[in-house]
């Protein structure tokens, strides 16, 4: 699926005027989408203001910052690693969450473990077959076709993009959200309803389906209170991986899994990959790149001091899911749509120092690093969270379900901690090199030989055990 | 989106869709506005679009209350009467359950 290049992003925006980097002015335009750079604290750096009034301390006045730019360096090591733990916990709580929705609803409702029959028109080959050469054969067919499908599309989002075809994407990830949050949850809800024995009347149904699926739309595409959109992205990549699961066949499910994660190293690092030249195209354009297929977790907000002396809002979120089926999107980058057209720079207090008060016209996203004792202030930016796109949700929850679905609890929770700890080592490898990382292969290659190491060896392990009632 | 950040303008704005919107058959959206916006109308100091936030906040939740009161009041009759109802009872249901009623 589309939504695996997932780019982790880390968005640790380098907040300052390293003040250590002595007295040149300071105004840095990076513009940075995706790097997240070394986070900065922001204790001691200033705000200039261009003619606003005096620059706003962050919490230590002038005199000390001499002093304090020594422990800035200092803390700037720690600040990193604070982050890391912070934003690794940001991350697993969303992607728990989806994976237990989805563990919970395969050992609950019937329908998804049911094998119907029904394929997706991109896995045609049947896996029912005679032979195990035959299946074999049939699911590297299948999974062919289907990654084939995805880097087509990517390779179609990529030159859309790049051609400025704004509305034809946007409506396209619209209509694949409409789809996912409308008919999708309709068989869910028919399925749990079926499971539970439980009679519905349509007015109900029709009254909770519209209402579900419309705010849905309004907080995923438009505004709506974080929480609420984040749980909304949860949903659907559940729901998504629920899909996978039902309908694709045992072998080629898995190996789809291995063969997505590899191609989302390549499409993400090689240089010619159309992931890799999206996120490049963003970033000369110095544009945020699609008010979906991500999740973030927090807003961020900049603020312009100069012009207009309000905060000005960059909505952050707006993720989307995008991709039911019939239209696999392309793995979607997480990059840092907050970016668009800002280049931040705080007027450094070199330059306070210096006595030149130039003015700020940008405004730099930064993690806040205030004492909490300090109400923030005007200048403040939010912290920036850490994102990733549903794609990744999407393959982790169906790998742990289909975990669940074949094996018993063991398996299933052996590939939900082998899923997080690759998630950590994902956001340790990007706070180390602070570019937009694939998040699924490493998970997925854990994930996979705790399945497979799990099912076929530890299981019958434990099954002997419990046999012969020998505790170890 | 933070509301704290948004100038109060905004927020008023924001505010006043929700509420509107609301009456396309959506009080979920109704509920999303009272949860949302009760801090900005009750909890904060005063300032100018407050008045107003709280009028949509209180009227979102009348709605709401109204919705909430149909919706148990109709479910209570159709989950007791279905079996009763024999043929319209199941041309309404959207799921039969299994098993005798």
């Amino acid at each position: 699926m589309a939504n695996n290049a997932e780019d982790v992003e880390n968005n640790f925006m380098q907040g300052q005027p390293e003040s250590a980097a002595g007295p040149e002015p300071r105004q840095q335009q990076q513009q940075q989408q995706e790097g997240g750079t070394r986070l900065r604290t922001r204790g001691g750096s200033g705000v200039g203001r261009g003619e606003g009034g005096g620059p706003e301390q962050n919490g230590h006045p002038p005199a000390a910052r001499p002093a304090v730019q020594e422990a800035e360096e200092d803390e700037d090591e720690e600040m990193t690693l604070k982050y890391g733990a912070k934003h690794v916990i940001m991350l697993f709580v969303p992607v728990t969450l989806c994976m237990a929705v989805v563990v919970a609803t395969i050992k609950s409702v019937g329908f998804y473990t049911r094998k119907d029959g029904q394929r997706l028109i991109y896995t045609p080959f049947p896996e029912d077959t005679d032979t195990v050469g035959q299946r074999a054969v049939n699911s590297i067919l299948n999974a062919t076709i289907m990654i084939t499908v995805i880097i087509v599309m990517t390779l179609v989002l990529v030159l859309l993009y790049k051609y400025r075809c704004y509305k034809v994407i946007h409506g396209w990830l619209f209509l694949s959200s409409l789809f996912l949050l409308f008919f999708f949850s309709y068989i869910y809800l028919q399925e749990v309803f079926k499971t539970y024995n439980v009679a519905m009347d349509y007015f109900t149904v029709v009254i909770v389906i519209w209402n579900f699926g419309v705010v849905g739309m309004m907080c995923i595409h438009w505004k709506g209170p974080l929480r609420l959109q984040q749980a909304y992205l949860i949903m659907i990549s559940a729901l998504m991986a629920l899909v996978f699961i039902k309908y694709l066949p045992e072998w080629t499910a898995w190996l789809i899994l291995a063969v997505i994660s590899v191609y989302d190293l390549l499409a993400v690092l090689c240089p010619k990959g159309p992931l890799r030249i999206l996120v490049e195209t963003a970033q000369e354009r110095n544009e945020p790149i699609f008010p979906a297929l991500i999740y973030s977790s927090t807003m961020v907000w900049l603020v312009n001091m100069a012009d207009t002396g309000g905060p000005r809002r960059e909505s952050a979120e707006e993720t989307q899911e995008a991709a039911p089926e019939p239209a696999e999107s392309p793995p979607p980058l997480s990059s840092p749509q907050d970016d668009g057209g800002f280049t931040p720079s705080w007027v450094s207090q070199q330059e306070h120092q210096l006595g030149q008060l130039q003015s700020t016209e940008e405004t730099r996203r930064q993690i806040q690093q205030m004492p909490s004792a300090r109400p923030p202030a005007e200048e403040d930016e939010e912290e920036r969270g850490v994102k990733l796109g549903l794609g990744d949700f999407i393959f982790y929850s169906m790998l742990v379900g289909k975990a669940a679905a074949s094996g018993d609890w063991n398996t299933t929770l052996a590939c939900f901690v082998a899923i997080l700890i690759g998630l950590c080592l994902t956001l340790l490898l990007l706070a180390i090199f602070k570019k937009a990382l694939p998040a699924l292969p490493i998970s997925i290659f854990f994930g996979l030989v705790f399945y497979f190491a799990t099912d076929n060896l530890v299981r019958p392990f434990m099954d002997k055990l419990a046999l012969h009632q020998f505790y170890i | 989106m933070n509301l704290e950040r948004l100038p109060n303008e905004e927020k008023l704005i924001l505010c006043r869709k929700y509420y509107l919107g609301g009456f396309a058959f959506l009080p979920f959206l109704w509920l999303v506005n009272v949860v949302w916006f009760f801090r900005e109308a009750f909890v904060k100091p005063a300032y100018t679009e407050q008045l107003q936030i709280k009028a949509y906040v209180k009227w979102s939740a009348v709605g709401l209350l109204f919705w909430v009161a149909v919706l148990t009041t109709w479910i209570t009759i159709f989950q007791h009467f279905r079996a009763q109802w024999g043929e319209v009872g199941d041309s309404l249901s959207f799921t039969i359950p299994l098993g005798t009623p």
